[in-house]
């Protein structure tokens, strides 16, 4: 068992120009645990993904990376540690899948780019356990919304790192796509013990894939702990500003989270 | 069209015309050498002494800066349609030939007494390129960030300001108006084993910079989250992939002059036919530069014109940058009606 945190944000603040956005925020992951990142518009959710990955730096307060100050790893140190699936990312016209996983070993290989045995294996790996092995030399945009995300995700995975960080994975699928790939996270966290962090909007999917829901609001944690804890209906009314039902459904057993207005205030 | 085995078949192809089109251009010229003797006389086993002196003295360095030259610009433009985002980007929006040309005129009108300018023309073209090239990178670096949409702003202006004061220049200056039309134009024409030595440093250096540029060049065209986060520094890699399709482009210009549309026509056709992968796409539209500019060099020396210059009275070939500017045009229009729909 590894008790070293994965990621530590100690006391981080972080901004855009003037605008503050984290405001002096605390959160450690635990290894081996899918950690989903709620919260309004602009309160700051996309920002503590960019911060535990050094693609903003920090205005004060410290980030740990295996228990190290993350100012003193490389850029491609910190890609060998935790992969980013950005909110849109892309891809120029006619890249294939297999092409944009190969980017994923870019942290691996040296100045002549050889993939070695060991990178044609993670590739491989990542292509099989997305299921994209038959879609592998098909260009990118001529795939499907859900097939595409996973394409990212395969991206992500053959990077080899412990740590994913996915900011709106689900986002433009629709529904069966959105299961697909959340499923898809949930077993890798199992099968490769990795460690997610999830930026979600839909709160039923926080609370039925996450194995803990921090809350954000302007820059600061209000909520964090397991889903059932964390999503009540004071929150939704306190943090989201909607009256909201919140049952678990007995046939499933899931957790559901009903948004029915802004309170008719 | 995308599977490895029609890349590897069309790249071979490609390597195949490169090889036929240099041996035809030795053999081409006043005096016709079939291909045997032109293959014999390059490996110092000639037919006829004389085969030697003409293969290899008088058209290979000529040949040789049609591979050098075809190259860097192929792989200029290259790497500044990633640097860029824009398949439209060519080695001219580096403000290298604007530079190079005013830099030229400039030399021309002044002249300061030099005995024989002409044969220092190339190094004050490559001073002026490189400097239009820094120029362009400082002009739209902003709080040490370069971003794709200002360098093309920045060129685009820099161009302008550059081809408005080489225009000047001309208007006043009788010495450079001559001077300069075959480096508007660009031309390889009487290139001497001397050019090639000027062109063979930045070639040498530049071409497998280049080409292991790819995969940096890769990461920059996925959007600027995900190349930071797999771990490419953005800025500096822009600055690197800029500042190498400036050097090649500046090798390029030095010997021949503003050749255009090589630069823009090579790497747009190896997009169509390998895909987005730079590590594909940079080698492939280095060796299609290679067959545009020695194909287009070959159709300019067979048909000669004789310029209305006083002071000339000889029949020259049609400079190459003319050729590829008429015959590239419509072969690009075509390739990019198929490739964007």
């Amino acid at each position: 068992m590894n008790h070293v945190e994965p990621i530590r944000l100690a006391q981080v603040s972080a901004g855009y120009g003037q605008r503050v956005v984290l405001d002096g925020l605390d959160l450690g992951l635990r290894q081996g645990t899918i950690t989903a990142i709620v919260g309004p518009n602009g309160s700051g959710k996309s920002t503590v993904i960019r911060a535990m990955a050094r693609l903003l730096p920090t205005r004060s307060g410290v980030v740990l990376l295996d228990g190290q100050d993350i100012r003193s790893f490389g850029s491609r140190g910190i890609a060998r540690l935790v992969s980013v699936l950005p909110q849109s990312p892309s891809s120029p016209p006619g890249l294939t899948v297999r092409e944009l996983v190969e980017l994923g070993r870019f942290p691996h290989t040296g100045l002549f780019g050889r993939l070695g045995a060991e990178g044609v294996l993670a590739v491989e790996s990542a292509l099989t356990l997305t299921g994209l092995t038959d879609f592998a030399e098909r260009p990118l945009d001529e795939l499907s919304g859900g097939e595409r995300q996973r394409a990212w995700v395969a991206l992500a995975l053959a990077q080899g790192a412990s740590t994913l960080l996915l900011d709106e994975p689900t986002t433009f699928l629709d529904v069966r796509h959105q299961f697909e790939v959340l499923d898809l996270v949930a077993s890798l966290c199992t099968s490769r013990d990795m460690t997610v962090v999830m930026v979600l909007h839909d709160l039923v999917h926080a609370a039925n894939y996450a194995d803990r829901v921090v809350v954000v609001d302007d820059g600061r944690i209000v909520a964090d702990g397991a889903p059932a804890e964390v999503l009540t209906v004071e929150l939704m009314q306190s943090v989201f500003g909607v009256a909201a039902r919140i049952f678990t459904d007995a046939e499933s057993g899931r957790m559901f989270c009903l948004p029915i207005g802004t309170g008719g205030s | 069209m995308r599977s490895a085995r029609a890349f590897a078949a069309l790249t071979l192809l490609a390597a195949v015309a490169a090889v036929v089109l240099f041996v035809l251009h030795l053999g081409l010229g006043t005096v016709w050498i079939p291909p045997d003797r032109v293959v014999l006389a390059l490996l110092d086993r000639p037919t006829d002494p004389t085969d030697l002196t003409i293969v290899r003295e008088l058209r290979l360095p000529r040949a040789i800066l049609g591979l050098l030259v075809g190259s860097m610009l192929g792989l200029s433009g290259a790497l500044l349609q990633v640097v860029m985002r824009n398949r439209l980007a060519e080695p001219g929006l580096t403000g290298v030939s604007t530079g190079g040309i005013f830099a030229a005129v400039l030399f021309l009108a002044g002249t300061w007494g030099l005995p024989s300018p002409g044969q220092l023309l190339p190094f004050v073209v490559l001073v002026g390129a490189l400097a239009g090239g820094a120029l362009v990178l400082f002009a739209s670096s902003f709080r040490g960030r370069i971003d794709p949409l200002r360098l093309i702003l920045t060129a685009v202006i820099v161009n302008a300001v550059l081809g408005s004061l080489t225009s000047i220049v001309m208007l006043n200056s009788q010495q450079a108006l001559g001077g300069i039309l075959s480096w508007l134009i660009g031309s390889l024409n009487g290139r001497v084993w001397d050019d090639v030595w000027l062109a063979l440093p930045w070639a040498a250096a530049g071409v497998p910079a280049a080409l292991l540029a790819a995969r940096a060049a890769n990461l920059l065209q996925l959007d600027d989250e995900s190349g930071r986060a797999l771990g490419l520094p953005l800025q500096p890699a822009r600055v690197a992939l800029f500042g190498l399709a400036a050097l090649l482009a500046a090798g390029a210009v030095s010997v021949s002059g503003a050749i255009a549309f090589v630069g823009l026509m090579a790497p747009n056709a190896a997009r169509v036919i390998a895909g987005a992968d730079a590590r594909r796409v940079f080698p492939l539209a280095a060796l299609i530069g290679c067959v545009l500019l020695l194909a287009a060099d070959l159709v300019a020396q067979s048909l000669s014109i004789k310029p209305p210059i006083p002071s000339s009275s000889a029949r020259v070939g049609l400079p190459v940058g003319a050729v590829l500017a008429v015959f590239g045009a419509p072969l690009l229009i075509t390739l990019i009606r198929r490739s964007i729909r």
